[in-house]
C-alpha cells in the first residue's frame, strides 16, 4: 500500500519469492547449459552463443508460460493465491531473461553484417508471403517489445497514473505475447528434425496454459457471481441469512459494477468488489478488526467507509445497503470513493 | 533508404520524444497530478522506460489529471470479460500454429547420405 512510492516494497515474503526465483531460473539454466547435451541435441557440433541463446529463450518461455499459468490455478484454488503476491518480479526477471537470449541471437546471427545489426534483423529475411521460410524472428520482436512494455509499467504509480482499468487492458499484451511466443519457438528452433525436445516441451506448455485458462473462465461462467436482481430502485444482492460474519456475498450490478455485501458484528455494509489497487476481488476477502484485506495484494479497507487505514490514502465506492423481507438490497448507484455509510443492523427476525 | 532503416529511424525519433516527455513528466509534472510522488525520487528512475516506451499515454493521462477530467467510476470497473476473449483467442490460435508449423517441418539437404548415381545418369 503506498503512501509516499518507493521502487519496490520489499518485505520478507518478497524476499522468498524472489530468492526461489532466482534460484529456479539459475538451476534452470545450468542445467540445460551443462548437464542436458544429449536430451537437447546438442551433442552436435554447436556455437557457445546459439547453446546461450537457446538456454535463455527456453527459459523465457518457460517462464512465460509460468507466468501466465498463475492467474487461472488462483482463480481455480485458493491454495495458488501466493503465487499470485508478486508475479511483477517474475515478469521483470522474464525480461531480462528474454533481453539476453535477443542479444547472443543478434549479437551471433546480424553482428557481422556490413549494415547496422539490428536493421540487418529485419531486412535479412523478409519472406512474409510463405510458410515455410517465415521470418519467425519477427514473432519474437513481438513478444519481447510486449514483455518490456509490461516490466516497465509494473510500479505501482503506473497502476495508479492509468487508472486499474488500463493498466489491466494493457497487461493483457501478455496473451498475443505468448502466442507469438509459441510461433517464434514453433517456426523457429522446433523447426528442427534432428531434436523434438523442444517441440514436445512447447506442446505441453502450451496445451497447459489453454487448459488452464479454458476451465477458469468455464468456472467463472458457471460459478461466477450471479446477477442482482431489479426489485424497484435497489437491487437484490443476497438473502440474509446466506451471510457469514465477517464475510462477503458478491453480486453484478445491472450497470457491469461488482457490489460486495459484508456481515460485521451483526450489521451490513456494502462496498465496490475491486480494490484501487489492482481490482482484486474484495467480496473474497475476509474482515478482520473492521478492515477487508484484498486477497491479491493484501490491500485493506474499512468496509463502513471504502478507506485504506491511516496513514494509506486509497479509497474505493461504498453503497447504501438495508434489509427488506429477508433480503440485503443495495442502491446500485455508487457512492464517490470513501463515502461514509451507516451500516444496516440485523434484527433478530432478519438474521 | 531501405524499410528496415525507415523502422529504425522512427524507433530513434520515438525514443527521443520519449526521453523528452519523460524527462518533463517526471521532473516537473508528477508532482502536479499525483500526491504520492511529492518528494519521492529514487523511484522515477524506474518510471523513465515506461514513459519513453508509453509518451503519448503519458501525455495524454498528464492532461487528464491536470485538467480536472478524470472520472473516478472506471477506476473501480475492472475489464473482466476481457478474460474470456483473450483464453478463446488462445484456444483457436495456438492448436492451428502448433500444428501448422509441424506440418511445415521438412528434412533438410545436408541431413540425407550423399548417394552415387550410376554413370549415365548423372546428366539427368
Amino acid at each position: 500500500m503506498s503512501v509516499k512510492y518507493i521502487p519496490v516494497q520489499w518485505n520478507r515474503n518478497k524476499w522468498f519469492y524472489d530468492a526461489v526465483l532466482i534460484a529456479a531460473v539459475g538451476a534452470y539454466l545450468w542445467i540445460f547449459l551443462y548437464l542436458t547435451p544429449s536430451l537437447l541435441g546438442h551433442e552436435r557440433p554447436i556455437d557457445r552463443q546459439v547453446h546461450n541463446a537457446r538456454a535463455f529463450g527456453s527459459a523465457t518461455f518457460l517462464m512465460m508460460t509460468a507466468i501466465l499459468c498463475i492467474g487461472p490455478l488462483a482463480r481455480l484454488d485458493r491454495r495458488f493465491l501466493p503465487l499470485l503476491y508478486n508475479r511483477r518480479h517474475f515478469g521483470v526477471l522474464t525480461v531480462f531473461a528474454g533481453l539476453t537470449h535477443a542479444s547472443y541471437i543478434i549479437d551471433w546471427y546480424y553482428a557481422f553484417s556490413m549494415s547496422d545489426k539490428y536493421a540487418a534483423l529485419l531486412f535479412s529475411n523478409t519472406s512474409y508471403d510463405r510458410a515455410i521460410g517465415f521470418p519467425f524472428e519477427i514473432f519474437g520482436v513481438f513478444a519481447l517489445l510486449s514483455l518490456m512494455i509490461l516490466a516497465a509499467t509494473s510500479h505501482d504509480f503506473w497502476m495508479k497514473f492509468l487508472t486499474p482499468r488500463v493498466w489491466k487492458s494493457l497487461h493483457y499484451l501478455i496473451y498475443p505475447a505468448y502466442i507469438a511466443a509459441v510461433a517464434h519457438a514453433m517456426l523457429g528452433v522446433a523447426q528442427d528434425l534432428h531434436n523434438q525436445t523442444f517441440a514436445a516441451v512447447i506442446g505441453v506448455c502450451s496445451a497447459l496454459v489453454v487448459g488452464l485458462h479454458a476451465a477458469a473462465a468455464r468456472a467463472e461462467q458457471k460459478y461466477g457471481d450471479p446477477k442482482a436482481e431489479q426489485t424497484k430502485d435497489w437491487v437484490r444482492v443476497c438473502r440474509v441469512c446466506d451471510l457469514r460474519e465477517g464475510y462477503a456475498r458478491v453480486a453484478e450490478l445491472p450497470d457491469g459494477d461488482r457490489v460486495a455485501v459484508f456481515l460485521h458484528e451483526g450489521k451490513l455494509s456494502a462496498i465496490s468488489n475491486a480494490c484501487a489497487h489492482q481490482n482484486g476481488p474484495l467480496g473474497e476477502g475476509r474482515i478482520v478488526n473492521c478492515l477487508v484485506t484484498c486477497p491479491w495484494h493484501g490491500f485493506q479497507y474499512d468496509v463502513r467507509t471504502g478507506c485504506s487505514p491511516a496513514p494509506f490514502s486509497e479509497k474505493i465506492p461504498t453503497y447504501r445497503v438495508r434489509v427488506e423481507g429477508g433480503n440485503a438490497l443495495v442502491d446500485p448507484r455508487a457512492n464517490p470513493p470513501g463515502t461514509p455509510v451507516e451500516p444496516w443492523p440485523l434484527e433478530k427476525a432478519d438474521a | 533508404m531501405s524499410v528496415a532503416e525507415t523502422i529504425l529511424d522512427f524507433v530513434r525519433l520515438w525514443g527521443y520524444a520519449g526521453l523528452a516527455v519523460a524527462v518533463a513528466f517526471l521532473g516537473y509534472g508528477i508532482d502536479r497530478i499525483d500526491e504520492d510522488a511529492r518528494g519521492a525520487y529514487l523511484f522515477r528512475i524506474l518510471a523513465i522506460p515506461g514513459a519513453i516506451l508509453l509518451w503519448p499515454l503519458v501525455i495524454r493521462r498528464w492532461w487528464v489529471l491536470e485538467t480536472g477530467r478524470d472520472r473516478w467510476p472506471p477506476r473501480h470497473r475492472p475489464p473482466r470479460r476481457s478474460h474470456g476473449v483473450a483464453a478463446l483467442g488462445m484456444l483457436a490460435l495456438i492448436p492451428i500454429i502448433f500444428a501448422g508449423a509441424l506440418a511445415l517441418r521438412q528434412t533438410l539437404p545436408e541431413d540425407h547420405a550423399p548417394v552415387r548415381l550410376p554413370i549415365g545418369e548423372q546428366t539427368r
